[in-house]
């Protein structure tokens, strides 16, 4: 069972296509990576699950739930972390997720199961303009966690992390699904990472999906296209220089959705 | 709102404007002759212009604090991703700050009390004209909380909204204050008092007041809607 699903979903921002008939499958339960160059189109796809863009055509569901009729009702499902963390300054880490708290009509416990989550204990007292970038990816990942949603879209959340930080939000995400029966939409330029964590992947090239599906499909596809699979990585550049018709190492096609 | 200075801006801003018609009567007692005023009339009279600027200044700078606070460290587009509408964020704003004045107008309606009795004496009738000036005051003033916050809201950089709020101050205090139709800007309202004014102009003024209140909270919604709709 799918929990996200879009049909032909496309941004345009005067010439520049910035997604193109994207149709995303992600099932529920399932860590989903979201892979692409940069401007491939991930965080518009991400910003149109929350709203926050609005798609010129296409349409998309989430947990049944159809946008834009139920945005609120999405909002109120989905844990979310877009870009650079967004926070007040004026405020302590304890206190943004407060405020969070809140909205979400959630108990007091929760920002201190939030803080701990996500190691920002010790923390919690400073103020959030004066943390480390590390620690505001922390604080927005426990905002994001905080209500133990069962959709959580995190972008590029290890923006920033130093390698212990980065194998601990790994963990953790990788975790997420078993522990808070969450499905977890996860963009990420390190592809090691998404190897790392995903069970399935899309990849997107200039705002088109070209391939989705699991980590074994996409070996198995790259295989009968010549592509190498030895990690991911290569099968990516294979594949998106394919996609970019460059035709690098001989690659001349891409492998499809 | 912690740490911003918001509260102690208005605070401070409240006490100041309220120390104004004291250092004028504490040093130009003597200009103050009896007629058929009354003092308070009289107090309001020398005084309201220059407390009303500092006042529309306050309520001016605080907006642009308020939504700086929202802007700077992107806080704004987390609420964004939360189950809250942009309009309640808004309407929690015009509480605020609706609440910060009314605070402000008591210290300076406390400040006129003191000055009254201190320099002058109680008469009947004085507690209820000093609630219906305050009251008229307070009123007014709303076009403007609504005005600076709709400005505030729509520039994220913080200098827009602080200089168009403060070319808005400006104008209003050159506009001729005969004017019906020219005080009716949003801006020039909180500069009108009760006295040497007509009962109709006082209820057209009130009207207007109202009016505008309603026309910039649903231009602010309009605003909110055609911005989501640009997405």
């Amino acid at each position: 069972m799918n929990i996200i699903e879009t049909q032909d979903l496309t941004k345009t921002y005067g010439d520049f296509t910035a997604v193109s008939h994207v149709s995303l499958h992600i099932p529920k339960g399932a860590v989903y990576g979201f892979l692409g160059p940069n401007g491939a189109g991930k965080s518009t796809t991400m910003k149109m699950f929350l709203g926050l863009v609005k798609p010129d055509s296409g349409s998309f569901t989430i947990h049944g739930r159809q946008y834009p009729e139920d945005r609120l009702e999405i909002l109120k499902e989905i844990g979310s972390f877009i870009e650079s963390p967004s926070f007040y300054g004026n405020l302590t880490g304890e206190e943004n997720l407060d405020i969070i708290r809140k909205i979400l009509g959630l108990p007091k416990s929760s920002v201190a199961d939030a803080l701990e989550l996500v190691g920002l204990t010790p923390f919690k007292n400073r103020l959030a303009r004066k943390y480390s970038l590390g620690m505001k990816q922390r604080l927005g990942l426990a905002g994001a966690l905080i209500s133990r949603p069962p959709i959580l879209i995190l972008d590029e959340p290890t923006n920033g992390l130093d390698p212990i930080g980065i194998h601990e939000i790994r963990t953790l995400i990788r975790s997420l699904p078993k522990q808070f029966d969450c499905t977890v939409l996860v963009s990420s330029h390190l592809l090691s990472e998404i190897e790392l964590m995903a069970d399935n992947i899309g990849i997107l090239n200039h705002g088109r999906l070209i391939f989705e599906g699991t980590m074994q499909q996409l070996k198995e596809r790259a295989l009968l296209k010549g592509y190498p699979t030895d990690n991911l990585e290569d099968t990516f550049l294979a594949l998106i220089d394919a996609d970019n018709g460059k035709g690098v190492n001989g690659y001349e096609s891409g492998i499809g959705v | 709102m912690k740490r911003t200075g918001f509260f102690p801006a208005f605070l401070g801003g409240g006490i100041l404007a309220a120390i104004i018609p004291a250092a004028e009567l504490f040093f130009r007692r003597d200009s103050y002759t009896t007629g058929d005023e009354s003092s308070l009339s009289m107090v309001l009279g020398s005084n309201w212009q220059m407390m009303a600027m500092l006042n529309i200044l306050l309520i001016v700078s605080g907006a642009c604090i308020m939504y700086h606070t929202e802007y700077t460290d992107r806080g704004y587009d987390k609420m964004r991703c939360l189950p809250i509408k942009e309009s309640a964020i808004f309407l929690k704003k015009v509480i605020v700050m609706t609440g910060m004045c009314s605070l402000i107008f008591i210290i300076e309606a406390a400040a006129a009390a003191l000055c009254i009795s201190h320099w002058f004496a109680f008469y009947p009738g004085f507690s209820e004209e000093l609630l219906k000036s305050f009251g008229y005051f307070f009123l007014l003033s709303l076009p403007v909380i609504l005005t600076s916050l709709l400005i505030a809201s729509a520039c994220r950089n913080m200098w827009i909204s602080l200089g168009i709020g403060v070319i808005c101050v400006f104008t209003a205090t050159l506009l001729p204050a005969k004017s019906f139709v020219l005080s009716l800007f949003p801006f020039a309202l909180p500069f009108q008092t009760l006295a040497g004014t007509t009962h109709q102009e006082i209820l057209g003024f009130m009207t207007a007041s109202v009016l505008e209140t309603i026309i910039l909270g649903i231009a602010e919604l309009i605003y909110l809607k055609i911005r989501r709709s640009l997405l």
